[in-house]
């Protein structure tokens, strides 16, 4: 869904970038998600195959996703799980408040759960009188903060602690300019020990629903969701399509890769596989399309559902990391969200807010190919006539004269003629955003063709 | 039509070709399997008691007991004050909870627990400590060996805990006590 916001991805990363200290810090926080990644990764003398792995088993269930599915609901049925199916976000929300209503429920805990941001549930639930306390707690941190999150994994990578600190003195009584992680964290579990206790009703999100077993498994470091879906007798889980996996084998090798990409650790802290009501309460599945199977009908796009929402490509990703997750204009950010979300961006430049380095590809645990369907996303803004301001007007000019080898080297010699003996005050203005913040390059004598020839070609 | 059939006839005309299902061939690493493990369970915080783990377990719920510490205990031989409830939140002042695991995996420390291991689904997450027993014969070398043997009939939940509840949300810096358990201690038998 886009946000009301107009403002394009180079206006927002703008915003973000005028704490040149803040955009340090911000870059070297997931940078060092990255480094304790490819630790983990490069532990594993297996780690490619496990790649490998992940991407045909996801592939597989995709190529196969009805099948998976109604195999899933039966053996749900049978083990006394309800199962409801969504087309979109609206149908997804009325099913959960159709739940939540029928049980009296007036306060919900909810663990992460991207799928219930994409529905946009919170505040469909908060008006229809349901009071939803999110409990991951970087997602109560910005919930209290009234933002969405910035990341999928660490949703307020944003936030510096003493900001955490001064919202935490004002919402739940923490000391006045305290700001050590563990002292608020002790406050935040304090906080959140009540909600648990007191909530009619819990959800969560869904890593992987097993289609042989009619189970789903659920991830977390905090215990968040447990905690939860522990306590009351009636618990919702929603997922995507796309979390399917066949088998307990094909789970095994996304349980060693997930935590790993994301955040280095061998696994979770809790992995937790649901099968069932507890004695005397219901467990709800809410499965998803939500757009889904549109994208499977994209031979490529298709691709982008292997993911498993580990985080690891935004950490990598050098566009993100000095951009920060607020300027996409979609609630997923990175490689990732430009690969789901570039069509529904109304300004038409998130999928420009990419150098297509590749970085995010190459680390991704099920090889969701992201630098190329990032460049297909760029093509199907193009074929519909929906360039960035300025790219509408040269790109088609921009083709034409790379296609044509005389026009080309006629022009190369032009460009090299005018940075040697122009002014560059005269230049600056053609060079656009690029030379904002860059010099202009010098120009050789010669072009390499003909230093090619002269050279090399004999 | 309702939305699960449109969802079906929706994916009836998908673009990908079929894929065949994989499986894995991967040569589980077995050499020193309780070092593994030991190594494992240390990176996750946890701790690992191998040495006379039995004894030393029930000495050590014995002390908490006298103590005055509430401590439930799932675990035969293992004598704590706590009767198992039937509402979880009557567990809200758990001190210690003593649970049988079912597996333990060397790779990531993880140990296996089911409903039916922890007496109550709650009971490994609201105690402040956990402590988890495991026989040294129930140690596989990685998940994909570790999901072999996991048998999900008759459970209705099951859940691998691989140390105490973390969390890294505020600047990246790791707390060890988030929403579960403070520490865990695993017991070696
Ligand atoms: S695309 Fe790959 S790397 Fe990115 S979040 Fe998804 S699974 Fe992780």
């Amino acid at each position: 869904m886009a946000t009301t916001t107009t403002a394009n991805h180079a206006e927002k990363a703008e915003i973000f970038c005028r704490d040149e200290s803040r955009v340090d810090w911000h870059s070297k926080a997931l940078w060092l998600l990255r480094q304790k990644r490819d630790r983990a990764a490069s532990s594993l003398p297996e780690w490619e195959q496990l790649r490998e792995l992940g991407s045909q088993y996801k592939l597989h269930t995709l190529s196969h996703l009805g099948q998976y599915l109604e195999q899933f609901e039966a053996n749900c049925l049978k083990q006394g799980i309800q199962v409801h199916w969504a087309k979109d976000g609206a149908e997804h929300n009325r099913i959960v408040h159709e739940i939540l209503a029928k049980h009296q429920v007036k306060k919900l805990v909810k663990s992460k759960s991207m799928l219930t941001e994409e529905c946009h549930l919170n505040p469909y639930l908060e008006q229809h009188g349901i009071e939803v306390i999110d409990t991951d707690l970087g997602e109560r941190i910005i919930q209290l903060n009234k933002q969405p999150p910035s990341h999928i994994v660490v949703p307020a990578i944003h936030l510096k602690k003493e900001e955490v600190g001064e919202l935490f003195h004002e919402k739940i009584g923490t000391e006045k300019g305290a700001s050590d992680p563990t002292y608020l964290t002790r406050a935040a579990r304090q906080h959140l020990r009540e909600q648990f206790l007191s909530a009619d009703a819990a959800m969560t999100g869904v890593n992987m629903a097993i289609a042989d077993q009619g189970a789903i498994v659920v991830c977390t470091n905090e215990g968040n969701a447990d905690m939860g879906g522990n306590l009351p007798g009636l618990t919702l889980h929603s997922m995507g399509i796309d979390k399917m996996v066949p088998n307990m084998e094909a789970a095994s090798v996304l349980l060693r890769t997930l935590a790993r990409n994301a955040i280095g650790q061998p696994i979770t802290t809790y992995s937790s596989f649901y099968h069932g009501p507890k004695p005397g309460g219901e467990m709800h599945i809410i499965i998803v399309d939500n757009g889904r199977t549109k994208a499977l009908q994209d031979e490529l796009l298709a691709e982008s559902l292997k993911c498993i929402r580990c985080g690891g490509c935004i950490n990598t990703c050098p566009v993100y990391r000095r951009s920060g997750g607020y300027s996409y204009n979609y609630f997923i950010p990175g490689p990732i969200g430009i690969a789901v979300g570039a069509q529904q961006d109304d300004t038409n430049t998130t999928a420009w807010a990419c150098t297509l380095c590749g970085s995010c590809t190459y680390v991704c645990p099920t090889k969701v190919p992201l630098d190329k369907i990032i460049a297909y996303q760029r093509r199907l803004k193009a074929e519909q006539g929906k360039l960035p301001y300025g790219k509408e007007r040269y790109m088609p000019i921009v083709g034409k004269v790379m296609g044509s080898a005389t026009v080309f080297n006629c022009a190369m010699s032009v460009a090299r003629f005018s940075l040697r003996h122009l002014p560059h005050a005269m230049l600056k203005p053609f060079s656009g955003a690029w030379g904002k913040y860059r010099e202009l390059p010098k120009a050789p004598k010669t072009s390499f063709d003909t230093w090619y020839k002269q050279n090399r070609s004999k | 039509m309702s939305s699960k059939s449109d969802i079906l006839a929706a994916l009836g005309s998908g673009a990908l070709k079929p894929h065949p299902l994989p499986q894995v061939e991967i040569a589980p690493r077995l050499d020193d399997l309780v070092g593994q493990f030991e190594a494992s369970v240390k990176a996750v915080g946890g701790t690992l008691i191998r040495d006379n783990a039995l004894a030393a377990l029930q000495q050590q719920v014995a002390s908490l007991v006298a103590d005055g510490q509430q401590v439930i205990s799932q675990v035969a031989d293992v004598r704590g004050n706590r009767a198992t409830p039937e509402d979880p939140h009557a567990l809200r002042d758990i001190n210690y909870a003593v649970i049988q695991g079912e597996l333990a995996v060397a790779e990531n420390g993880a140990v296996w627990v089911t409903e039916q291991g922890a007496g109550i689904r709650i009971a490994p997450f609201i105690c402040e400590n956990l402590l988890l027993v495991v026989r040294a014969e129930q140690l596989v070398a990685n998940m994909h060996e570790a999901l072999k043997r996991v048998n999900l009939e008759n459970v209705g939940y099951g859940t691998f805990i691989s140390g105490p509840s973390k969390t890294a949300d505020i600047e990246q810096a790791l707390v060890i006590g988030a929403h579960g358990a403070c520490t865990l201690t695993v017991y070696l038998l």
